[in-house]
């Protein structure tokens, strides 16, 4: 979306590690901004802006996983890198099951962490691209009416055109329009690649795979 | 049978009889003699009654003077007896006056068998029959001998003698003896009223001594009955009181078995020593050792003999009650703990005999020590848990120094590649470094230890059980501080998930933070709160609040720093350790003031949902 440079923004509460790491990070040629909270952070970041966040662990306030997990909930969910001083085993399982990119100790090796920057801007910038995929699908998707929706869902999880027929009780030509009118709406040539679609948008919550294609089918 | 041999007669078997009881008496109890002087008081009368009777029936002068004369002897006898039993049934009566009683009628033999013809005629001189009980009896008539004198003064001793006596049992109170001595006395007044009248005046009648006398022995011989009487059922008391003592000695022995007490009685004057056989076993000496107070301090254990040495000592010399407890190591080189108690009795202030009981209190010495060395050791746990969070908060607060000197160091040499480097940049840095060094310096100053991290012991908890525990260790606190303790935890709350041990410090310590802070507070108001509620569907808050002074607004962040305190003994760990701990459980703790005053510490912890995970 934005042309801008990705950004790694630095939240601790500690004034000299903070200007310690910034440095260090900023000549490892990374753009760099720093939070003393992360308060400040989810207050002053860009919106949108992509990078990555390096936070410490122990804050007062809010600390780096209360950070975590309001981050996730934003449209923008920054990966995020937590640098703790002293790290503990049960806390770095909770900081990665829940999507951290890394969970290094304050003094770990420089190599390690400007790699794990760059995991994590590799990351954003990925999940960006893909966020954006699903952005511009969902914008076709939503220039489907509501029937062709319910069609679509029929359709996806592998039913018949009389079988959609019957259960909407609409006529099974009324069927075959809707299904024009969806794949030329999204753009796609084929029921598979339509199938594609719709899971990587994210519209149908999809039942397991099993059940889609029962044995002896 | 003429009446007056009958009468006489009976008067002398009565006199027997008396006699032969009395006897009887002395004979089974050789120190009652009262009896026996009673007794030989009762035979004399008898032997005069046939003199008398003899008297009565002389026919001529001559006889009745030679008759007359040797009555003496049996009434000197009686004198004597009588004499002494008054000294010894009394107890009282003047010693030189019985002795002159006696010494002056021995002393009246002389004249009575030297001259006239006995003691009280120099001559008869005729036998007047008179009519006395239906017949004539012989009364005599004469020329008085003088030294009669002799013999009737010693009657007057006798009453006096009597007199002195009576007066002194009337003091003691006796009044049954003061009535005896009364009768003898009248009996004896009687009688020398008699002889006066009749010897010295001449007047006309029999000789019937014997009579009077037998009412006085009869008086006496009921009081000596009465005697008996009092001793047998003294007797019988006695056996009574000595089945009760038995019975009772015994039940205590029984009880003293029954709960294995060892009883020992120390005679301090004789140094002897008595103890059941309880005692001996539990020293491990036999029964038939003997036993003193040297040997027994050998069996007290070196370490605790100099203690027993004392304690007796001071018992003895004025405390008269003693408790100790010590080991004994028997012979067989068991060790046991034993406890004795005892008191000292004292005779006019000198310590006679003590005695007490003494038991073996090993099982209870056993769990004693146990459970100080359980104590110690939850101690120690409880130190080195919290040692675990203090290090490993001091680990944190190191780290951040060294982290930041790490990285200016790396970020120096990066700039230092570039062949312009940015000089101010690197000052700036080699300033940092210095500064964060000396942080990292004095972090490690107030590092003394550092202990391994405990882990997390996470389980499903109750919130009510933790609080009660925790409420349990401080409730004695709050009532020496004069601080109110409210608790107001519902029943039905969800059980949290965490380690009990280290929830229970934050507890702890939010608890006697919130104590410290009433320190000063009005005495009607020093109030800590502690309430948990079911904040949102999985998590439990809980808060404790106080009522002292609240925190600074510009402290309310400071607070959970490392090594940050308000306390003048603070280490400023409390908070930061507690926070840390909340925080492993994926909870959150925070301080607010209380709009009323004073400061409110709340912390979530995670409802326990069956999978416990951290």
């Amino acid at each position: 979306m934005t042309a801008a440079k990705p950004t790694v923004h630095i939240v601790d509460d500690d004034a000299s590690f903070l200007a310690a790491i910034s440095r260090l990070l900023r000549a490892s040629g990374f753009e760099v901004r720093t939070f003393s909270s992360a308060a400040d952070f989810l207050e002053q970041r860009e919106d949108g802006a992509p990078g990555c966040v390096v936070a410490d662990l122990q804050m007062p306030g809010m600390s780096g996983f209360d950070l975590q997990s309001v981050l996730a909930q934003t449209s923008n969910p920054l990966p995020i890198l937590f640098l703790t001083g002293h790290g503990d085993v049960p806390s770095s399982v909770r900081a990665i099951r829940d999507g951290a990119e890394d969970f290094l100790e304050k003094r770990a090796q420089k190599e390690k962490v400007v790699d794990a920057v760059r995991r994590c801007l590799e990351r954003d910038a990925n999940e960006r691209r893909s966020r954006n995929q699903v952005h511009e699908l969902r914008a076709r998707f939503d220039a489907l009416s509501t029937r062709e929706l319910e069609v679509l869902s029929h359709v996806v999880h592998g039913r018949l055109n009389k079988q959609i027929a019957d259960d909407l009780s609409i006529h099974e030509r009324t069927v075959k329009l809707h299904r024009t009118a969806i794949t030329t709406k999204l753009g796609v040539s084929s029921v598979a690649e339509l199938t594609r679609v719709t899971i990587q948008a994210g519209i149908f919550p999809f039942p397991p795979l099993q059940q889609t294609f029962p044995k002896g089918q | 049978m003429s009446l007056i041999t009958i009468v006489w007669s009976m008067v002398a078997s009565c006199c027997f009889t008396l006699a032969a009881i009395n006897l009887l008496v002395w004979i089974r109890n050789r120190t009652a003699w009262a009896n026996l002087l009673f007794s030989l008081t009762a035979v004399s009368l008898a032997v005069f009654t046939f003199f008398e009777l003899a008297m009565m029936r002389a026919g001529t002068p001559t006889e009745f003077g030679v008759v007359m004369r040797w009555a003496h002897v049996p009434l000197l006898a009686w004198l004597f007896s009588l004499t002494w039993f008054v000294r010894i049934y009394f107890g009282a009566g003047r010693l030189w006056l019985a002795w002159s009683v006696c010494s002056l009628r021995t002393l009246s033999l002389v004249p009575n068998f030297l001259t006239g013809v006995n003691l009280n005629y120099m001559r008869v001189t005729g036998v007047h029959r008179l009519p006395f009980l239906g017949e004539l009896v012989s009364t005599p008539q004469g020329i008085p001998n003088p030294w009669m004198i002799i013999g009737q003064v010693s009657i007057l001793l006798l009453i006096a003698f009597v007199a002195d006596a009576s007066v002194t049992v009337w003091r003691r109170g006796d009044r049954r003896k003061v009535f005896l001595g009364a009768t003898i006395e009248f009996f004896l007044v009687l009688g020398l009223g008699q002889t006066m009248l009749l010897f010295w005046l001449n007047i006309q009648s029999p000789i019937i001594f014997s009579l009077p006398s037998l009412g006085m022995l009869a008086v006496m011989g009921y009081e000596l009955s009465l005697d008996v009487l009092r001793a047998s059922q003294l007797v019988r008391q006695l056996q009574a009181s000595d089945a009760q003592l038995r019975e009772s000695t015994s039940s205590m022995t029984l009880a003293a078995e029954a709960t294995n007490f060892g009883i020992w009685i120390r005679y301090l004057d004789r140094n002897e020593i008595w103890a059941n056989e309880v005692w001996r076993s539990l020293f491990g000496f036999s029964i038939t050792e003997r036993l003193n107070i040297d040997y027994i301090l050998q069996r007290v254990h070196p370490e605790d003999r100099e203690a027993v040495r004392q304690t007796w000592t001071k018992a003895i010399d004025g405390e008269g009650k003693y408790e100790s407890e010590y080991r004994v190591v028997r012979p067989d080189g068991q060790m046991r703990w034993l406890a004795s108690r005892g008191s000292v009795e004292f005779d006019d202030c000198v310590p006679a005999v003590s005695r007490g009981v003494t038991f073996d209190i090993t099982d209870r010495k056993k769990v004693e020590l146990e459970t100080d060395r359980l104590r110690q050791e939850i101690a120690h746990v409880d130190r080195v848990s919290m040692m675990g969070q203090l290090a490993s908060a001091l680990a944190h607060e190191i780290n951040q120094p060294l982290g930041a000197i790490l990285r200016n160091a790396e970020a120096a040499e990066i700039f230092l590649r570039d062949p312009s480097p940015d000089l101010v940049e690197i000052r700036a840095i080699l300033a940092d470094i210095r500064k964060d060094d000396q942080r990292a310096g004095h972090v490690i100053d107030r590092m003394r230890r550092m202990l391994k991290r405990n882990k997390l012991d996470s389980q499903a908890l109750e919130v009510t059980e933790l609080v009660s525990d925790v409420v349990a260790m401080v409730r004695a606190d709050a009532v020496a501080r004069q601080s109110q303790l409210e608790i107001d935890v519902p029943e039905c709350l969800p059980r949290v998930c965490g380690d009990r041990v280290q929830l229970q410090q934050v507890l702890l310590n939010l608890i006697l933070n919130g104590m410290d802070s009433l320190n000063g507070a009005n005495r009607d108001n020093r109030l800590v709160r502690l309430s948990a509620r079911l904040d949102e569907a999985r998590t439990i808050e809980i808060t404790v609040s106080d009522t002292g002074q609240g925190i600074p607004a510009e402290k309310l962040h400071q607070i959970f720093d490392p090594f940050f305190t308000t306390k003048t003994n603070g280490m400023g760990m409390g908070l930061p350790i507690s926070r840390t701990i909340i925080e492993a459980h994926r909870g959150r703790l925070w301080a607010e003031n209380r709009s009323g005053g004073g400061a409110v510490f709340r912390f979530t912890l995670p409802v326990a949902d069956g999978r416990i995970s951290l």
